[in-house]
């Protein structure tokens, strides 16, 4: 609540700065950066997200954030009155806040604000902008992130109407294109592969170390395409029974896992330690294919940062695919969606125009309210006084009298906010602090300004 | 007859295998069809001319150098474009088409005419002898084209390219039809080699003679019997596989061309 009256607050025209809120966005995503620099600057786990958050929400110019940490993409998302102020401020923090070097990411990073930012946060959520398009499992992430970010209480009223926006358009686009259902997810990329390598995947047995959202889904993915069955690992050994029990699975001890690692012709990894050292070893998959008589092996590292260490791909018959290496077969299918994506951008780009006149809507909204609050504390005032000559009146009366000038307050109120309202879908911001100015408006935000 | 059929399939060879380059640089559609149709037609032309040959001189025309490199060639294109229905191996043309084109070459190279055989040389083995040889060869060569395909096939997946144009069968299949060629290959190479041992000590009565070309067919034997053994006994499989057998297949060309470019003997069609 507190957020919600700070926002206004700071979005009043009358406000010192003046400015229009807007939505800032610094990130990096998977088209120009490679796992390991998004693996440096992933907030992974709950710890480090809150702590992301608090940090970025009360950076000088930003009014709210939320963080998008997948693993193709580590976005700060926030509202701002100072766009310029908020992402420099939040380019700093990234830097200082993950400990990496500001050089190493810099060069990659994006800024985006305005409806160029709001676009962006739609196609992220309509999984136009993913690795793969059409991929399910962003709108997922991304509805964890938010709920982070109001979790902490870093998001107020702008966040959530922009995060729910995204949400909308992801379902309509999910309903309305064929991108969807003629997408490829990770999880069935990883099935393309698998079949390039096995030609079929019936009758093969995979193992699921570290039981993640992701590799959850790509097991499931995997049984749904033939695999015969399913070896589960994971550090918390319940979770491992858990997932065993829900795809018809068998679960391993975390600490034998190797032992039982021939068996599988693909292997998948979830979440990782988070701590850089690698689940999967070189040691043990050389192991694994000497008790196989060098059957082929198919290792798909689902976690960022990676479980599975890169050198294994170097051993013969053995493919190992991070995320990234997924994102080249995203690319084949992605010119045959071309028609459906245009189709999804043009929802996408409606979306934005509503929101965004909501947002600006919105920068009059407190005006409004507290031209509202302005005469109506009046009226009560008003009606307080003259309660001494009233009092002779029954109590019938005295209702008449009370909703005949509430009546009265509202006729007046009327057109004006209507016209505020349509005036500001131009931004006309010279109007709204006329209007500010005639009714004395500011005092009433910068009151509230200090109160806070 | 028989020869100018066999020059059109020499150019029909010759089609196949510049569309199916031209295919490989500059992918388009067309060219990918042209290719294969041009191999089918150069097959059609094959086995007409392999006919006129038969009924020219009444009996299969295999016991000379040049018919028996016709046969081969001929053998290597009919099997390919069977495989490749059942297969998705149809890109290998780009493999099968320049073999094609080098056998039919060869052959028209050492076309004689009639070959007449010394009177003592004839016998029922000799046919049979050439024939398992030939049939083996064969079965070589298309273990080739799939291990080139498998090392292209393991690099972009190793390479994580795999939106490449060609497609290709699944490593696991190449792999498969790999081992499955050789054994057969092996099997009637090795038959091959003992009707050609027994059949020598019949005529000359003795089992071995130090003719180079047959000493390279003992290298060919020893690769491909050590890749056989290999995967059998200690599960050598996949690049290693493949590898070896693009070596075994280099030697078998040794021994098939250089030698008898170079070396006069038994083999040559001379029959000293």
């Amino acid at each position: 609540m507190a957020n919600r009256r700070q926002v206004g607050v700071r979005g009043t025209p009358g406000d010192a700065s003046g400015m229009q809120l807007d939505i800032v966005i610094v990130g990096l995503g998977h088209q120009d950066t490679t796992v390991d620099i998004r693996e440096q600057l992933a907030f992974a786990g709950n710890g480090a997200l809150e702590a992301g958050l608090r940090r970025f929400a009360t950076l000088p110019g930003v009014e709210e954030a939320a963080i998008v940490s997948t693993c193709n993409r580590v976005e700060i998302v926030v509202c701002s009155g100072e766009p310029e102020r908020a992402g420099d401020s939040i380019e700093g923090a990234l830097a200082e806040h993950r400990g990496v070097a500001r050089q190493t990411f810099a060069p990659h990073l994006y800024r985006l604000r305005g409806r160029e930012a709001v676009r962006h946060l739609f196609r992220v959520a309509s999984s136009l902008d993913s690795m793969i398009v059409g991929e399910p499992q962003i709108l997922g992430q991304l509805k964890d992130s938010y709920a982070a970010s109001a979790a902490a209480g870093a998001s107020g009223t702008v966040l959530h109407r922009c995060f729910h926006s995204a949400f909308a358009v992801a379902k309509r686009v999910r309903r309305e294109t064929a991108i969807a259902r003629k997408a490829v997810s990770i999880a069935s990329a990883a099935v393309e592969l698998g079949r390039s390598i096995f030609d079929t995947l019936d009758g093969r047995s995979a193992m699921v170390i570290g039981a993640g959202e992701m590799s959850t889904l790509t097991a499931r993915h995997l049984l749904a395409n033939g695999v015969r069955s399913l070896l589960v690992t994971n550090r918390t050994f319940e979770r491992a029974v858990e997932l065993a029990r829900e795809c018809g699975g068998t679960p391993v001890p975390f600490d034998q896992f190797s032992r039982y690692l021939h068996l599988a012709d693909l292997v998948v990894g979830g979440a990782g330690d988070g701590d850089g050292s690698h689940l999967l070893t070189h040691a043990m998959v050389q192991q694994a294919l000497r008790s196989r008589k060098q059957a082929p092996m198919f290792l798909i590292d689902l976690a960022v940062p990676r479980s599975f260490a890169p050198e294994i791909n170097g051993l013969d018959n053995v493919y190992l695919y991070d995320v990234d290496d997924l994102h080249q077969v995203a690319d084949t299918n992605r010119e045959e969606r071309g028609r459906e994506a245009e189709k999804a951008e043009r929802i996408v780009v409606q979306a934005v125009d509503r929101f965004w006149r909501w947002l600006e809507e919105l920068d009059v909204v407190p005006v409004i309210v507290a031209l509202r609050q302005k005469i109506e504390a009046i009226r009560t005032r008003e009606l307080a006084r003259a309660g001494a000559t009233l009092g002779s009146l029954s109590s019938e009366q005295r209702q008449a009298v009370d909703y005949l000038t509430g009546a009265i307050v509202n006729k007046i109120l009327h057109e004006p906010v209507t016209r505020l309202r349509r005036r500001t879908a131009g931004a006309d911001s010279h109007f709204v602090r006329m209007v500010c100015d005639l009714f004395g408006l500011e005092d009433h935000g910068r009151s509230d300004d200090t109160e806070e | 007859m028989d020869l100018n059929l066999l020059r059109l399939a020499i150019l029909a060879y010759l089609v196949s295998t510049a569309t199916c380059a031209l295919d490989l640089l500059a992918p388009r559609p067309g060219l990918r069809w042209l290719g294969l149709n041009a191999l089918r037609v150069g097959a059609a032309l094959h086995a007409c001319s392999i006919a006129a040959r038969f009924f020219a001189a009444g009996h299969f025309p295999i016991t000379s150098f040049s018919d028996s490199l016709s046969v081969l060639a001929f053998l290597i294109v009919g099997a390919f474009l069977c495989l490749q229905m059942r297969w998705p191996i149809g890109s290998l043309a780009v493999v099968i088409g320049p073999l094609a084109f080098m056998g039919t070459l060869g052959a028209h190279a050492f076309h004689r005419g009639q070959a007449t055989m010394p009177a003592h040389l004839q016998s029922a083995l000799l046919p049979v002898h050439v024939m398992l040889a030939v049939l083996g060869n064969t079965l070589f060569s298309l273990a080739f084209a799939v291990s080139l395909a498998y090392l292209v096939q393991e690099r972009r997946l190793k390479a994580k390219r795999v939106a490449g144009r060609m497609h290709l069968p699944a490593l696991e299949t190449l792999d498969q039809l790999n081992h499955r060629f050789l054994t057969w290959g092996l099997s009637l190479f090795t038959l091959a080699i003992v009707s050609g041992i027994v059949w020598a000590h019949l005529v000359w009565g003795r089992f071995w003679s130090s003719e180079p070309r047959l000493m390279w067919a003992m290298v060919t034997w020893v690769v491909y019997a050590i890749v056989f053994q290999g995967r059998v006994m200690v599960g050598m499989r996949g690049r290693r596989a493949a590898a070896l057998t693009i070596v075994g297949f280099a030697t078998l060309v040794c021994s098939l061309i250089g030698v008898n470019f170079f070396t006069p003997g038994r083999h040559g069609g001379t029959f000293g």
